[in-house]
Formats: structure tokens, sequence, C-alpha cells
């Protein structure tokens, strides 16, 4: 037996109820393919991101959350893991993988601490992404390897006070000076790193400005923290959930920024967009499947341990219920959205159908899992020490942030009023 | 500069529940998630340290086992190890080959490879047997140095894990057989960039009837139960009452 336990052996005395990742417990099914971790690279990268999220997510998540602080030191941690530039080539500092890769860190982070979660989806997937996919190799150059080894934090910047779901009627503009800077004026909101401390900006920023007439005439810059104009309006406070992500309202008072900071072209940046939000999209639903894998797990692991009336809860057919149900739907979630993922091509669009439904469906799953893990714990699961308060807070913020429920019913009915009725 | 070679298992997670398979005659290992031993992972990492003190000039991992034995391989190639040999058996790990069989084989691996320094772990979280470390020295007729907490190759003293503390030994020469403690190290984190280049790394594989006749150890596992579960205790009135069940009862004072 072992006498002495080293930090990362006594975490599994209080390591919580996991199955082995990627594979259903008890279930006889063959894994010839398993959708879940398609390559052997995405099963290590995913057993690796578990112990890492168990060893040091878990432990800081209740303080931070309570305290609406960013964890930067963890933060940076990941980008000494790689976990930064998931989809970078290597380059530029970054890993190579690819959508699922996206998926499965989503997951595992997620089950720890969503609003942690969100912030490396904000930095990973809205930046350093967005700016892969569309950046020149010089950009890629001057911005990418610091973001991905941590040292700078991006986000990404789209809402505006009075234009959320109607993105496209943004109201900040860029205008080209003589000698090619761009001059940008507007206020943008809801924007996660949008601060780090709470008194300046977040580092790196992809903004995106009206440069054009047309309601699509959109382009997109690189916009640095400490650029003469650039500010922070506020720091939003009291949200309801993902409170260890910091949100804020930046303004941007004729920010000068230089010709070589505008990425892709003028009028370009709408398309860059759309194919941006399918992988935030597709994420975000990865998100929820890590909540409810997470709730699931505290359910039956109360349901088993405590008793009410001389029998443990899990006698009892309500509380079969409630987990036999919420693991049905956390499944149901998971497979559409590790689906989705191993289908989505990063550098490509048009994937709106799915990456809109799955986030659709593993949003209102994970809300409802989440709600019935707190009802299963009782007045313990309306505590913070137990976890699932946190999972339930934070599950509403998937049916709003990267895009409405009802965005995605008006995205997937006119995606069918275009490709037809028909399905495969 | 060594040549350094780590012994890896595969055992079943430290965090697994274990369940007795139907027959009572192992441990059931279906669907369970297994990982490689945490003293294993600890040798790998003094290995790496090794090598990156540049003390050692490549790490050679070694596991024994089923095919996903290789997976076990990966992430100690993952964590920094240079090529890896996979030896191919059928056999159950946790209990059909014992330390024995896993010494003699580790010993004519080392045979060819001739590493300086070989560092297994003190034991396997599967059969705590604890003592293939001790075997492999004996077969490779080298010093051997266990429990170590610290190891020192240009001082060539080793601090020991003890029941009372720790001690420092001296080791006379190398090559010699090291066996991980916890408090050797902690090991790190395969990232995910050498994720990415450890599928790139050579691994060999050789079936283990090819390297030794006889791996038995002449044990039999005769059942496998678990623990029985602990008695409700009784309250007791007074001292009084107290010794009086010590003494006639338990008859232990």
């Amino acid at each position: 037996m072992l006498s002495r336990f080293s930090p990362r052996l006594a975490s599994a005395a209080v390591r919580r109820f996991s199955a082995a990742p990627g594979a259903v417990p008890g279930s006889a099914l063959p894994t010839a393919f398993d959708i879940f971790n398609p390559t052997e690279d995405h099963t290590m990268f995913r057993n690796m991101l578990r112990q890492f999220a168990e060893d040091k997510v878990e432990p800081q998540a209740l303080e931070h959350n309570r305290k609406e602080i960013f964890n930067r030191d963890l933060f940076t941690e990941l980008g000494g893991l790689g976990v930064l530039g998931i989809t970078v080539a290597e380059e530029y500092g970054g890993s190579a993988m690819d959508a699922t890769a996206v998926v499965i860190a989503m997951e595992e982070l997620s089950a720890s601490d969503p609003a942690f979660c969100l912030s490396y989806l904000a930095h990973a997937t809205l930046f350093v992404n967005n700016l892969h996919l569309n950046g020149t190799h010089a950009q890629k150059l001057k911005y990418l390897p610091s973001a991905c080894d941590g040292s700078k934090v991006g986000g990404m910047c789209m809402s505006e006070p009075g234009a959320g779901t109607d993105v496209l009627g943004m109201s900040t503009t860029a205008k080209q000076q003589e000698g090619g800077d761009w001059l940008i004026n507007g206020t943008k909101m809801w924007i996660t790193n949008g601060t780090l401390d709470g008194e300046t900006t977040g580092d790196y920023f992809l903004v995106y400005a009206r440069t054009g007439e047309k309601k699509t005439d959109l382009s997109m810059f690189i916009v640095e923290k400490d650029m003469p104009g650039f500010s922070l309006g506020q720091k939003i406070e009291n949200k309801l959930g993902m409170r260890a992500s910091m949100t804020a309202e930046l303004v941007f008072e004729d920010v000068r920024v230089p010709a070589e900071n505008l990425v892709g072209t003028v009028n370009g940046a709408s398309i860059c967009m759309m194919r941006n939000l399918e992988i935030e999209r597709v994420a975000l639903a990865a998100m929820a499947t890590g909540i409810a894998r997470r709730c699931v797990e505290e359910m039956n692991k109360y349901a088993t341990a405590r008793k009410a009336f001389g029998k443990p809860l899990s006698d009892f057919g309500q509380t079969q219920k409630a987990i036999g149900e919420s693991y049905a739907d956390y499944m149901a979630g998971k497979s559409y959205t590790y689906s989705t993922s191993n289908n989505l091509d990063l550098a490509s669009s048009g994937n709106v159908l799915d990456s809109d439904g799955v986030k659709l469906f593993a949003a209102k799953m994970s809300k409802e899992v989440a709600d019935r893990a707190i009802q299963v714990l009782g007045g313990n699961g309306y505590t913070g020490e137990y976890r699932v308060e946190q999972m339930w807070r934070d599950a509403k913020l998937l049916e709003i942030g990267g895009g409405t429920n009802e965005a995605h019913h008006k995205n997937m009915v006119n995606w069918f009023k275009k490709a037809g009725h028909e399905l495969p | 500069m060594s040549r350094v070679m780590v012994g890896v298992k595969r055992v079943v997670d430290y965090a697994v529940k274990v369940r007795v398979a139907s027959d009572k005659k192992a441990v059931d290992l279906a669907n369970v998630k297994m990982s490689m031993n945490p003293f294993c992972e600890i040798a790998v990492e003094e290995a790496v340290r090794l090598k990156e003190a540049k003390k050692a000039s490549e790490i050679i991992a070694v596991s024994i086992g089923p095919k996903q034995a290789q997976e076990t391989l990966r992430t100690a190639l993952a964590m920094g190890c240079d090529r890896a040999i996979h030896i191919t058996t059928d056999l159950r790990t946790d209990q059909e080959l014992g330390p024995k069989g896993v010494a003699k084989l580790l010993a004519a691996v080392a045979e060819k490879e001739s590493p300086d320094v070989v560092i297994v772990g003190k034991q396997a979280i599967d059969g705590d047997m604890g003592c293939t470390g001790s075997m492999l020295a004996a077969y490779m007729d080298v010093p051997q140095c266990t429990f170590a907490a610290k190891i020192d190759l240009d001082a060539k003293t080793v601090e020991r894990e003890t029941d009372a503390g720790t001690e420092v030994v001296s080791f006379p020469s190398l090559p010699a057989v090291f066996t991980a403690d916890l408090r050797l190290n902690e090991p790190r984190y395969a990232t995910l960039p050498n994720i990415m280049k450890a599928k790139k790394k050579k691994m060999d594989t050789i079936a283990a009837a090819d390297l030794v006749a006889d791996l038995t150890d002449g044990n039999t596992v005769l059942e496998v139960f678990e623990p029985a579960p602990r008695a409700a205790g009784v309250l007791v009135d007074d001292v009084d009452a107290l010794v009086d069940k010590l003494k006639n009862e338990a008859a232990v004072i």
C-alpha cells in the first residue's frame, strides 16, 4: 500500500467519481472508432488535460468565482502545456490540432471551472484561432507566439451596447486616414478578457468595425493595450455566472491603428466573423458537455452516499429518473458535439446548421442537467462547495453568449430556406 | 553521459474503485481506466531531468504487457523519453507475470541496451510487490539503490526513504538500478506539442518468449476478494466497561 501520498496522488482521495475518458462506463460496446477520441493524440491530450483540471483547475474554482477574479497564473500554465495555441501552426508557437481537440479542451476545463474555460475560449478561439486563419504571416509572427505561450491574453470585440444578436447593426466605425492608418471610434460590450485586473484593458483584441456603406461592410483590426484612445469603459460586475471570467465594456476614441493591423481585406470581415462563430458555438456546446458530465458525476456520487428514510437516494425512483435522464441527455449532447467537431474543418465556413444546432441543444441540456443536480443534492446543491450551483449559473450563459437561442433559431431556419427542407 | 533505461507499467488508474471479477480469480479489467503506474511516472520524470541536466544522453522506456501497453509507452515518450521497447505478452501483468519474470525480461533488455542507469518505480500499485527493482539488480549483477528520494550521479549517493526518515547511502559504481519513491520528484504533464511529437519516436516490439523462456515464479492466485466491510462499533458507558471488554472480549490487554 502507499504509505505516503504525493500531491498528485493525494488528489485521488478527494477526486470525484470519474468515468474512463472517452469510454462509456460499463458498456460492452466495441470501441472500434471512438468519436470522442478520434486519434491516440486526442486520447492522450484528454488524459493530460483531465489530470491538469483535477490537480490545478478544480482547487481554485470556488475562490476565483466567489471573488470574481481571473486566474492569470493558471492561464499562463495552459500556455506551457501548449493548449493556448491549440489550432495554431507550430511555426507560430502552436500545437496544430483540430476542432475536436478544441472541443476536448473545452469539455475538460469546464468540468472543473466553466468560467476559467470561457476566458480560455475567448483567447484561444476568438483571438488566436481567428488571427491564425485570417491574418498575414507578419501579423501571426508578431502576435501569436506571445499569445500561445500565455504571456499575452487576447479577446474579440463584436457586440456593442446597441447591437447584440443584430451584430451587423454595429455602429463602431473605422475610417482610413491619409497615410493609411485607421481611426476607430465606438464602444464594444460584453467583451470576455476585456479586462484582466479590473482596471486596465486586456492585451490583444480583434475588433470588428464598420468600414463601408453596406450592412456587411465590416473590417477586422488588431488593437493592443495602451494604444492611445483605447480604454476600459467598465468591468461588468455581478454577472449571474462565469464570474471568474472578466467581462468588460471597451471604449475606442480616435484609436489610431496602423494599416498593417488590418486583418484580411477592407469590408471582408463578415465571413471571418461568421466562420469564427461556428467553431465558437461548437466549443460552447462542448462547454455544456463538460458541465453536464460534472453534474451527472456529482449527482451519482451524492445519491450513493446520502441516505434518506434509511436508504441511499439512488434507491428512490425520483433520483433514478434525474440521473438516468441526465446521463442520456449528456450523451446525446456530447455525441452531437463531437460528431459536429469531427466534421468541422476550421478553415471552412457554411457549417451554421449544426454549429448553431448543437449549441442550441447542448446549452439547454446542460442547464437542465445542472438543475436536476441541484435538486438531487437538495440544500447542499444550493451551496457553492458542492459546485453544481455554479454549473447551473454558468450554463445559463450558454443560451446567451456566442449567439442567443433566438439567433440560432433564426440562423437554422435561414439555412433551411437556402438549402431546402430535405435532410440527409 | 549515461544511457538511461526506465521501466513503465500500465496499471488500473489509482482513482478507480476496483471490482472483483465474477470468478473471484482476479480484478475485473473490463472498461476500467488504465494509466501509467504513479511510481513509474516518477521514474520517467527523473530520467528526463537527468537528460535535461545533461547527465543522460538517451532514455529508453520499456513496458511489458498487451498491445495497450504501447499507450503507456507513448505517454513516457511524450514526457521526454527518446525511444521505447514494448515487450509483448498475454499474461496478466497484475498477477500472472510476477516480479521475477519482469526482472528477467528487463535484465534481458538491459543486456542488449547496456544502460548505465536503470530507474523503475519502487512498486506497482496493482500487485504491490515492491521487489522488481531488487530482483533486476540481482539478475544484472549491479548495485541497487531502492526507495530513492534523491539521486546524485556525480557524488554517487542516493537519499533513501526509510520508516524513520531518510538516509544517504553511496553506491560504488554505475551501472546501477534505482527504484523511485514518492518524494523523488513531481512528474510533469506531457505537453500537447510533445504528445504530437511522441508518435514520431521509435517503438520496437519484442515478444516476451523471445527474451526469456520461463516467466513463471511459482505463485498462483487462489482467490481475490474484497476486504470484509467493517462492522459497526458499540458505545460503552464508562472506562471500566471499556477495560473489561478489552480484557475479556478482545483479549488484547
